[in-house]
């Protein structure tokens, strides 16, 4: 059965539409809708480029348009068709014009460049350098690793849990007061990605320590230092490596 | 004969296969039971885990051997094992966002558990306390009545005579008791306008099932048992489960907006809370947290969200703020202290501006401001027998640096009214302020950051301890541009007109 050319053309233009709106509904990740109307601009005039590259396709896109408006027979039908393309086409200028007032998009550093050296608990740390004291135990005396890493656990499920999470996924009790919501540790796009140091940063100077990339100003991260001890901080990170499985990166050697 | 003899073995043949099936391996069960489930529930399952003491309500104490939202009716202790399932699995309340047990910390384990995992977990579990397979079935829903306007209006009355005096009037959980549950820890009778917040759901069948069974370990009997004063018909049971379904009040669940458009009114602005006017503003609700984040922090909230509506014309604006709280909360009360958690203290609301509106997206810090970028904080509280609600203004540069401010002369006013479980204050203020260097000046179609908090005075909060949000948007919405709506006119106008010259080209 061969497709008629002019339904061929409205079938191609509404699978681009939803091609661009699909992330939106699938991922809700949306594509801007500026966008998509410039993308649909492109995608129906390469459409017509193609279909109208050659005199017969030319003519079985026009033919039927051109039927309907010369028969006389189809007269109710064009009728019709007259009076709904001006209301659709009305209906999207003002979709297009209406004021929207949703909520202006933020955009933040997830992972921004920590400092060379911070000052916490008392102390300068140099995080180039900087390395969790007991990682060496897990090879050196797993044992102890071990019970360090329960420690690690009791500091998180009495301090952080409420939003990371009671499977570290980012999502505590509390996470959805939050924006940004909390980092979530399963994620491959966090811990596994860094660096003992720069979460033992992250950790003691909270989101008031992030750089002006990062937003500072909407983390809802307290300001572990005035909390827990620096051994604390050491033990807890353990403990997110460990119940995730992650391998914190180091430098290479 | 030989065919009624069949369905009996055909039946206990299925019911064994499933009993099998259900059957957990309680070794499996315990070795994930303390990777995962011991931070909460303790090392022995006595709910006595590091994180405890964090939480309200408390973790279940495995080792007691009850459990609140289970199937089996009220004379049977033991729950279904698919009752336990649930819990572990999740997803009981599909309209929570907490995708676990709505209003703990439970989450739902589906997502890294596997089912076997989880039959292993409740065959761990019940052995804490050694419980067997319950001796009856799952209460039935056969004489389900499908809610209608008299089964709820019925409901209503029944709920009236029953029901208010630990719901509240309205149902808002705001009655006349104070509530402990068997092992000592203050109970909150559910607000049942917010279904959200249940800990299972509110489809008719399962309040049924709350009505019938009642909570376990809590104050909530059960309507069903014929021993009790309170015994209501399984009919009347289901008006109630009709009636309670029927008063969720979803406006004031969150939403994904969270920009709170202040609507302009030309003429004055309502100044009385019950101003019918208030009706044609559009509500916005934002969730409460507890404020964990600086000392000293905070972890056993009873508010869990705020609804914002305002208006403005070209001098004002007034921003009318509601909440749910079950206790009115006015120091020297005696009604009140009954109620309260230690001292009465006052209720209170506030809101928070930055000084000066961010062109670009630096805003000062969400938690009363930073060094560097001071906020605006209105503050209203409820008052004392013997004082009068207030009204404050500060400017923070952080929660250290507060200066307290004439907020009469700022034109800052506030009333607020206590009514069945809500609160509801209005605030106003002049657009612009003399002060234009401490006071944020609205302006029309400016984005502006704002955050709410909020302190229940029977519930200890006071300072630090409150409820609060992050940043969230203030936005006076311009009036409509007449453009938005002539040039689609004319848009249609033109096509029309381009129809017209292919059809008189046609007939050429």
């Amino acid at each position: 059965m061969k497709i008629p050319r002019l339904l061929l053309f409205v079938i191609l233009v509404a699978l681009s539409y939803f091609i661009f709106k699909a992330p939106g509904i699938f991922l809700k990740q949306p594509i801007p809708s500026s966008l998509i109307v410039m993308y649909m601009f492109f995608a129906v005039v390469t459409i017509l480029l193609w279909m109208t590259s050659t005199e017969e396709g030319m003519q079985g896109l026009i033919g039927p348009i051109k039927r309907m408006i010369e028969d006389p027979g189809k007269k109710t039908l064009r009728n019709i068709i007259f009076v709904i393309v001006p209301i659709v086409a009305a209906g999207i200028t003002y979709m297009q014009l209406r004021p929207t007032y949703e909520a202006p998009v933020e955009l933040r550093s997830i992972h921004p460049a920590p400092p060379s050296t911070i000052k916490v608990f008392g102390k300068t740390f140099n995080l180039m350098t900087l390395e969790n004291p007991y990682r060496k135990l897990e090879k050196e005396d797993p044992q102890k690793f071990a019970q360090l890493v329960k420690e690690g656990g009791e500091v998180y499920f009495k301090n952080c849990f409420y939003c990371h999470g009671d499977k570290l996924d980012g999502r505590g009790h509390y996470a959805h007061g939050f924006n940004p919501l909390p980092a979530n540790f399963t994620d491959i796009g966090t811990i596994a990605q860094l660096q003992e140091s720069f979460l033992f940063w992250r950790i003691s100077t909270g989101g008031p320590g992030l750089p002006k990339e990062g937003a500072p100003w909407i983390s809802a991260m307290p300001v572990w230092e005035n909390f827990i001890t620096e051994d604390e901080v050491w033990k807890v990170i353990l403990f997110l490596y460990n119940y995730t499985g992650y391998v914190p990166r180091s430098w290479a050697k | 004969m030989k065919k009624k003899l069949l369905l009996p073995v055909v039946l206990s043949l299925i019911i064994s296969a499933q009993a099998i099936a259900a059957q957990g391996n309680k070794e499996n069960g315990k070795i994930i039971y303390d990777k995962k489930c011991w931070w909460c529930h303790g090392e022995k399952g006595a709910g006595d885990g590091p994180a405890a003491k964090f939480l309200n309500p408390p973790p279940r104490d495995f080792t007691a051997g009850w459990y609140k939202f289970k199937t089996t009716p009220f004379d049977e202790i033991t729950p279904a094992d698919e009752d336990i399932f649930r819990m572990i699995s999740g997803g009981m309340n599909h309209i929570s966002l907490w995708k676990g047990m709505s209003g703990t910390s439970m989450p739902n384990w589906d997502d890294v558990l596997k089912e076997q995992d989880r039959w292993d977990l409740v065959a761990y579990i019940k052995s804490l306390s050694g419980l067997e397979q319950p001796q009856k079935p799952p209460i039935s829903y056969s004489g389900q009545i499908k809610s209608s306007k008299e089964s709820i209006e019925k409901g209503r009355e029944i709920f009236k005579k029953m029901c208010v005096e630990c719901h509240g009037e309205e149902g808002k959980g705001d009655g006349t008791k104070k509530l402990k549950d068997d092992l000592g820890f203050r109970t909150w009778p559910r607000n049942l306008t917010k279904p959200w917040t249940f800990k299972v759901n509110n489809d008719p069948k399962e309040i049924y099932t709350r009505i019938s069974n009642g909570i376990p370990g809590t104050q909530m009997p059960s309507f069903a048992d014929p021993s009790s004063k309170k015994t209501l018909s399984e009919e009347e049971r289901w008006h109630v489960a009709n009636y309670v379904a029927s008063i969720a009040d979803d406006i004031k669940r969150p939403k994904d907006d969270t920009v709170l458009k202040v609507i302009r009114l030309e003429g004055d602005l309502p100044s009385k809370i019950d101003d019918p006017k208030w009706a044609e503003a559009q509500p916005t609700s934002f969730y409460f947290i507890p404020q964990i984040i600086a000392k000293e922090r905070f972890f056993t909230p009873t508010m869990d969200s705020i609804t914002a509506r305002a208006f403005y014309n070209d001098k004002e604006i007034a921003i009318l703020l509601e909440w749910d709280d079950r206790t009115k909360s006015i120091p020297g009360d005696e009604k009140a202290k009954e109620l309260a958690e230690g001292d009465v203290l006052e209720d209170s609301v506030a809101v928070q501006f930055p000084v000066i509106i961010p062109e670009e997206m630096e805003k000062p810090y969400f938690g009363m401001g930073d060094s560097a970028k001071p906020v605006n904080i209105w503050q209203w509280k409820s008052g004392t027998t013997s004082a009068p609600e207030t009204m404050k203004l500060m400017n923070a540069n952080g929660f250290q640096k507060i200066e307290q401010r004439d907020a009469a002369k700022a034109g800052l006013k506030a009333i607020g009214v206590y009514n069945n479980g809500t609160w509801r204050v209005v605030m106003k203020r002049p657009l612009a302020t003399e002060e234009k260097d401490k006071d944020v000046q609205f302006a029309e179609g400016k984005y502006t950051p704002i955050a709410f908090a909020a302190w229940d005075g029977s519930n200890g909060e006071s300072g630090s301890k409150h409820v609060m949000t992050t940043w969230y948007w203030l936005l006076l919405k311009p009036a409509t541009p007449k453009s938005t709506y002539i040039i689609p006119i004319i848009v249609a106008l033109l096509v029309f007109g381009g129809e017209l010259l292919l059809v008189r080209k046609s007939k050429k």
